[in-house]
């Protein structure tokens, strides 16, 4: 733990490495706290600001800009009621009303700080826990690792309360756009008809900026459809004291914010879950045991801590399983894993055992980041009224713009910005038809390892699925885990119906 | 509804079809499961799934034709399919016409179709815009932008060297 403290500082407070996280953190916080920019794509428009970098600063970058965005949709969420990113949303609920009866400075100090707080708890938590959860990993064989693989994709689909079978079709349309290219164990052609761009498979990085990035300016251009473009909905004359909140008012929500906290964090490390889920949840356990919910949503600072702390705890979750497993717990940790990827990084249990300066640069990036990200939004906040005042017109096709290098510089390859633009408008058809984006991206991420595994495992047991699966206790148990995360939401309407019954 | 049965049957056909165009030999054996095997169970899964969707759905439409004459038009009249058109020349005309012209293009284009009809902020932002992105990612980023062809690799090429002469760059 001191180790990873030490080389993580040693990392992340070199001059050049110092500097990125600065900007990374200022651009996050920008990013996040634009409507329609979430924390995923955040980071995916800084992807390729991050691709002439080295792995270990590139993460501890992209870690900032995640860290960041997450923080910054708060802001907006505060001053106008426009939540940045989704998972700012409950902040809404007690953030405006504060900032409408004068406070919004107050408002904005809980959410800072509850932020700052969350995110440090978070990152000391996944310090804590990436290497002994990696090292439990390594005596995973390969039926533990697709276990783990599935577990991944099913949990998923148990916390997705929209329509099961199109989440579940979503997944499984991810993990059939990893299986096209070269067959990973034998070389052989699969889905590519004669194509030599489809051999090296589905790039995961145009796909995830087209369904993030490209997807949100055609939502946009659908709604401005029925309405004229008034910018960005904010007037940018919105006035605020910078008065926060005194150390005796913060020690008032301490319990809030490390219960948000650390719920937040517990959340993030599921894979699937993410940010929002973890917003919403500590908003809604707080107000049940609070002494007094009824002010809830009426602007207590209660609210505003349990939603801030719990959504940037859970950026610092979402890493435990990308470091420690190599599988990510969001949408925003499976771009920065095919990132990393792209580096050339063998992602799983070994990363952490055999090239600890990723936890490092990790850890202390956070570290840095929830530090300095509490000055910075301070100072974005005042002018970020002005800022809002940019017409989506304009903000919109730039974000294109910035997608369509984030893709083009991948390879220089302008077959992979036809590829963005096709997941792009593939993905808005996906959210208006109710399918899960998310799902899909989580599909293309982990199919190549549930492949991978699953063949290797049946290999190893000489063609026997006893031997490379059911006679394994791990493997066993984590696909049990699956088969009831599978069948909670089937069986608890069920359930629901016969008890009203 | 009607784009959800469209784009369910279309997802539908194309999963049978690659059950059974793999593009691969099967070439598993007794103790190796082969190229085909995994995405086949994918597929299959898909196939069940797809088909269950497609029932509830025709079961839900009562006997009502699926595609409405209304529906079609307001689609082909929306801001939301030029908007899908422009992306997909953008991506298709890239590589012919290099980024400079591409990103001004599609910045007024798109300018045009959010509601901004003012054609000196159009031309303003679209230029701006673009020139920025460009000397951040050609420069200091050494990304190598798309130059284009002919007339344009020459146009992308003078912008380089222009480039090159601001110092730091």
């Amino acid at each position: 733990m001191l180790n990873t403290l030490i080389s993580g500082l040693q990392i992340v407070l070199t001059p050049s490495t110092f500097i990125l996280i600065f900007l990374g953190t200022v651009v996050g916080v920008i990013f996040g706290a634009m409507p329609g920019v979430s924390a995923s794509m955040a980071v995916a428009l800084a992807l390729p600001f991050a691709y002439p970098m080295n792995g270990v600063v590139a993460i501890a970058f992209l870690c900032s800009v995640y860290c960041a965005s997450i923080t910054g949709g708060g802001i907006t969420a505060i001053l106008f009621k426009i939540p940045g990113t989704p998972s700012s949303a409950p902040t809404t609920f007690d953030g405006y009303p504060m900032a409408q009866r004068g406070e919004a400075g107050k408002a904005l100090g809980y959410s800072l700080v509850a932020s700052a707080v969350g995110g440090l708890i978070a990152a000391f938590c996944m310090a804590i826990v990436s290497k002994p959860l990696a090292a439990v990993a390594l005596k995973f064989g390969p039926g533990e690792l697709f276990a783990v693989a599935f577990l991944g994709l099913s949990v998923l689909t148990c916390l997705d309360n929209g329509n099961l079978i199109k989440t579940i079709l979503s997944g499984l349309l991810g993990l059939f756009l990893a299986t096209i290219g070269m067959d990973p164990q034998t070389g052989v052609a699969r889905f590519t008809w004669g194509s030599n761009t489809l051999l090296s498979g589905v790039e995961m990085i145009p796909v995830m900026i087209g369904l993030f990035a490209v997807t949100e300016v055609l939502k946009q251009t659908a709604k401005r459809d029925k309405k004229d473009d008034k910018g960005s909905g904010m007037d940018g004359q919105m006035d605020y004291k910078t008065t926060i909140p005194s150390v005796k008012e913060f020690f008032a929500v301490k319990w809030v914010m490390l219960r948000s906290s650390i719920l937040g964090t517990i959340v993030g490390i599921l894979p699937g879950a993410g940010a929002t889920i973890a917003s919403f949840l500590s908003y809604t356990v707080e107000k049940k045991i609070s002494k007094h919910a009824d002010q809830f949503g009426t602007g207590i600072a209660d609210g505003i801590v349990a939603s801030e702390a719990a959504n940037n705890a859970a950026t610092g979750g979402a890493m435990v399983p990308l470091l420690a497993l190599g599988i990510p717990g969001g949408n925003a940790a499976a771009i920065m894993m095919s990132a990393l990827v792209l580096k050339g990084v063998q992602m799983g249990p070994l990363l952490v055992q055999n090239q600890p300066d990723y936890l490092s640069s990790v850890f202390g990036s956070m570290l840095i980041t929830n530090i300095i990200m509490v000055f910075v939004s301070l100072a974005i906040a005042k002018v970020f009224a002005k800022i809002l005042a940019i017409p989506y017109s304009i903000l919109g096709p730039v974000i294109v713009m910035l997608a369509t290098i984030g893709s083009y510089a991948l390879k220089n390859n302008t077959g992979d910005v036809v590829l963005m633009m096709f997941a792009g408008i593939v993905g808005y058809l996906f959210v208006k038809l109710g399918y899960s984006a998310a799902a899909l991206v989580l599909g293309l991420v982990l199919g190549i390892m549930c492949e991978e595994n699953l063949r290797r495992a049946y290999q190893i047991g000489a063609g026997s699925w006893n031997e490379a699966i059911f006679t394994k206790p791990i493997a066993m148990v984590l696909l049990l885990v699956c088969a009831a995360m599978l069948l909670f939401p089937v069986v608890k309407p069920l359930f629901a119906k016969k008890k009203a019954e | 509804m009607t784009l959800d049965l469209i784009f369910s049957a279309v997802l539908l056909v194309f999963s049978i079809y690659c059950f059974f165009f793999i593009g691969a030999v099967d070439n598993g054996t007794a103790t190796e499961l082969g190229a085909a095997a995994w995405p086949r169970v994918i597929l299959g899964l898909m196939i069940v799934l797809l088909a269950v969707g497609l029932v509830n759905m025709i079961r839900k439409k009562d006997g009502k034709l699926p595609i409405s004459a209304e529906g079609c038009k307001a689609f082909l009249h929306s801001k939301l399919l030029i908007g899908m058109v422009i992306c997909a020349v953008t991506a298709i005309v890239l590589p012919y016409i290099g980024f400079i012209p591409t990103s001004f293009l599609f910045l007024a284009a798109y300018g045009v179709l959010l509601g901004e009809r003012r054609p000196q902020v159009l031309v303003i932002t679209g230029v701006v815009a673009t020139l920025i992105l460009y000397i951040i990612f050609q420069g200091p980023l050494s990304i190598f932008l798309p130059r284009g062809m002919f007339f344009f690799r020459n146009f992308a090429l003078t912008m380089e060297s222009l480039i090159g002469m601001i110092p730091g760059l």
